[in-house]
């Protein structure tokens, strides 16, 4: 093993690398635009104790928090197909399930991942909200609707930042597994360079500094988002 | 005594106490009136060494400490002739009614635990709360707490006892239990350094009143001659504020 | 290659995992042990007065926030070799459950760090001075009265980064660990990568199994150490 880095194949290995940063976003928004409604309305079925989908939120949150995200992955990765495979089948869709894109499959892997966090976030976050302010939306005449959409929801929003900004950066982190998947995102395109010279000391270091970048840059703008909903209004319980 | 000697202590750029003297003689009841920001409740935590003052000393009977650069041995020796009682109860929350009397007794003193329980039971007793020995701090009322508080601080016989605005935290209707319970105490000839707002104790139960305003002490003296002949203009003005009018006329 | 589902792998594959947990226990083990203790390090070195001290423990945390599981485990694996290389010392023979402990020790601490840290701020400072007030000393004040509050408080965030510790750990197959998950693998390459699915769903079972088994013990022991202390259970 040579001695010292290679620092000409670390710069370079930070480029290719971070030409998979696109796709890691991609990822994490579309999974965040999907889960933070349905993790929302899940997390008002654990609260309401609706029957049935309260249950079934339950299991679902628990499941999801208690395996693995790389078996959560292998999971759907090898199950999706199957199921495409039957139904393609029976109505005679001509279509190869293995042509499937596996950007398809993070969306719903991550997707499924984050609700189950969000459930969790907004179910502790409406929780301190008050009943007061639902009740005295009430009172002014607002319907349940309005007063969710403009009461109860915008102070949810503020207690639950640091935790939707955690979970963020979770998923951030998670998008690293989609190798898994074959997908090009950025440790995926690190290994690629790094097996054709063996200097994977250099390419781990170069996304190690990507993710540091994201993580922090999205850390920040979750602090700034913060500190400009507080201006409007006090964080209850604080 | 207990005598304090020009203490001193700021806080950054506030200045809260600029030379404070102070005399208690053995089975006094002092009392220390002002309002909110006069340094009533740091001159208490300075004597504790709860804050370090920046000058000052304080003679303990045989003891003389500068309060400035005490040495953790003195620090000690002052805490073992003292006791505190706090504002907001601080009771253990992790232990038992009795425990809190007896944690001090048995780890501080060196007392033997079955005595040590004894001592414990003797001084809840004093302030009626016998039938609670086993509670959590979390299960009792404000006026509950504050009278464990008390029952620690009696039941370490200190030659003294610092009472910080003890009941300042507490419901209009708790108030009256645990002034009772002070009052008992003050008539066993517990010497007891009180800050508080609650002006008939002063009068009834103090034989002496101080009043500080500013960082210093404007004016001294017994609570009949304190209340009904004032002699310094701020101390007037202080007791038009806080007193109600029937209050002096009644005096 | 077959692709049909046939749920009696997945009841096969339960047993044959099973005995691997002990190579997953064996490396969470070590990684809790070593991992809090760095994390009361640094949870000293944020509570303390020394300002440059508190910077690193802060910033070590942030980094350790900030990094994938799964990079930081290569990191280390290759890493740690190449650098003890320059001293003469070899350590590409080592097992690869020796850097698996040493990744998720490091990422282990960095959570204990702020589990403890939070812990002690949540003690009222009150507590303290009303211990030193009854003649407490300063070691008889924390032995006595802040840590076993802060251990109540501690509790159910030690459970939950036990849980992530042994989630994250899964990945310890990449670097060619045979534990539950690296077994689940081999069945699988096995079977000719045919019926993958089943095992994982088999592999998934356990580790929620555990996860409850975990977060049960923890609600247990949290009841059982915070009788009669309301305000320290909300705290």
């Amino acid at each position: 093993m040579p001695n010292g880095l290679d620092i000409p194949f670390l710069i370079d290995t930070f480029f290719v690398a971070l030409t998979g940063v696109p796709i890691a976003m991609l990822i994490t928004i579309v999974s965040l635009l999907i889960a933070l409604p349905l993790g929302f309305l899940l997390a008002l079925t654990r609260i309401n104790r609706m029957p049935i989908l309260n249950q079934f939120s339950r299991v679902y949150v628990s499941f999801v928090r208690g395996t693995p995200v790389i078996v959560q992955i292998f999971i759907i990765y090898n199950s999706v197909p199957l199921l495409l495979g039957t139904i393609f089948e029976k109505y005679n869709i001509n279509m190869n399930v293995y042509e499937v894109n596996p950007i398809w499959y993070a969306f719903i892997v991550f997707s499924l991942n984050t609700i189950a966090t969000l459930i969790e976030v907004f179910r502790s976050a409406i929780n301190t909200v008050s009943k007061g302010q639902l009740e005295a939306a009430h009172s002014v005449g607002l319907t349940t609707a309005q007063a969710f959409i403009r009461i109860i929801i915008p102070q949810t929003l503020v207690v639950a930042l640091p935790n939707i900004c955690n979970a963020t950066v979770n998923l951030i982190k998670a998008t690293s597994l989609g190798y898994a998947m074959s997908l090009p995102e950025i440790t995926l395109k690190a290994q690629v360079a790094a097996n054709a010279s063996y200097n994977y000391i250099e390419a781990y270091i170069a996304i190690f500094i990507i993710y540091l970048l994201i993580c922090s840059l999205v850390e920040y703008a979750f602090k700034r988002y913060e500190k400009r909903l507080r201006k409007y209004q006090i964080a209850p319980a604080a | 005594m207990l005598e304090i000697q020009n203490i001193h202590k700021s806080f950054g750029e506030t200045t809260v106490l600029s030379g404070v003297d102070l005399q208690i003689g053995k089975g006094d009841v002092v009392v220390v009136l002002g309002p909110s920001g006069s340094g009533k409740t740091t001159l208490l935590r300075c004597i504790n060494f709860l804050e370090k003052a920046d000058k000052g000393e304080a003679i303990f009977g045989d003891i003389q400490v500068d309060l400035h650069q005490a040495s953790k041995k003195q620090i000690q020796a002052i805490r073992k002739r003292t006791a505190f009682v706090f504002q907001n109860y601080n009771l253990f929350n992790n232990k038992t009614v009795l425990e809190n009397v007896t944690e001090g007794l048995i780890i501080g003193r060196k007392i033997p635990k079955e005595k040590a329980i004894e001592i414990a039971k003797n001084a809840l007793n004093k302030v009626e709360l016998e039938d609670k020995y086993t509670a959590y701090p979390a299960e009792l009322s404000g006026g509950q707490q504050q009278r464990v508080g008390i029952a620690r601080a009696v039941a370490l016989s200190p030659d003294i006892i610092l009472f910080d605005e003890p009941t300042s935290a507490l419901d209009p209707e708790l108030v009256g239990e645990v002034l009772e319970v002070m009052k008992t105490i003050a008539k066993e000839g517990t010497t007891m350094l009180v800050v508080t707002h609650e002006m008939s104790f002063a009068k009834d139960v103090a034989n002496k009143v101080v009043f500080m305003d500013g960082g210093v002490v404007v004016e001294e003296g017994p609570p009949k001659e304190f209340f009904e002949n004032p002699k310094e203009e701020r101390t007037r003005k202080f007791l038009r504020r806080v007193l109600p009018d029937d209050f002096i006329y009644h005096i | 290659m077959e692709k049909y589902f046939d749920a009696t792998y997945i009841w096969e594959s339960i047993p044959a995992l099973l005995p691997f947990l002990k190579v997953t226990f064996m490396v969470a083990g070590l990684s809790v042990l070593f991992g809090s203790l760095l994390g009361l390090l640094l949870a000293i070195m944020k509570l303390g007065k020394n300002k440059l001290s508190q910077q690193i423990a802060h910033g070590y945390t942030t980094v350790m926030r900030c990094t994938p599981s799964i990079v930081l485990l290569f990191l280390i694996y290759y890493g740690v070799p190449a650098i003890f290389i320059n001293f003469g010392i070899n350590l590409n023979d080592m097992s690869s459950a020796f850097f698996v402990v040493i990744t998720f020790s490091l990422q282990f601490g960095a959570l204990m760090s702020e589990v403890i840290r939070s812990a002690y701020e949540s003690i009222d400072k009150g507590q303290y001075e009303a211990a030193v007030s009854v003649g407490l000393s300063n070691t008889q004040a924390y032995g006595r009265i802040i840590f076993p509050q802060a251990f109540v408080v501690a509790l159910p965030n030690f459970g939950n980064a036990l849980l992530e510790l042994m989630k994250e750990g899964a990945l310890a197959y990449t670097i060619g660990l045979i534990d539950v998950m690296g077994k689940a693998n081999l069945i699988i390459a096995g079977n000719y990568n045919s019926h993958a699915l089943e095992i994982y769903i088999g592999l998934s079972l356990i580790y929620w199994v555990l996860s409850i088994m975990i977060e049960q013990f923890f609600l247990k022991l949290e009841k059982i150490f915070s009788k009669g202390r309301k305000d320290l259970k909300t705290a």
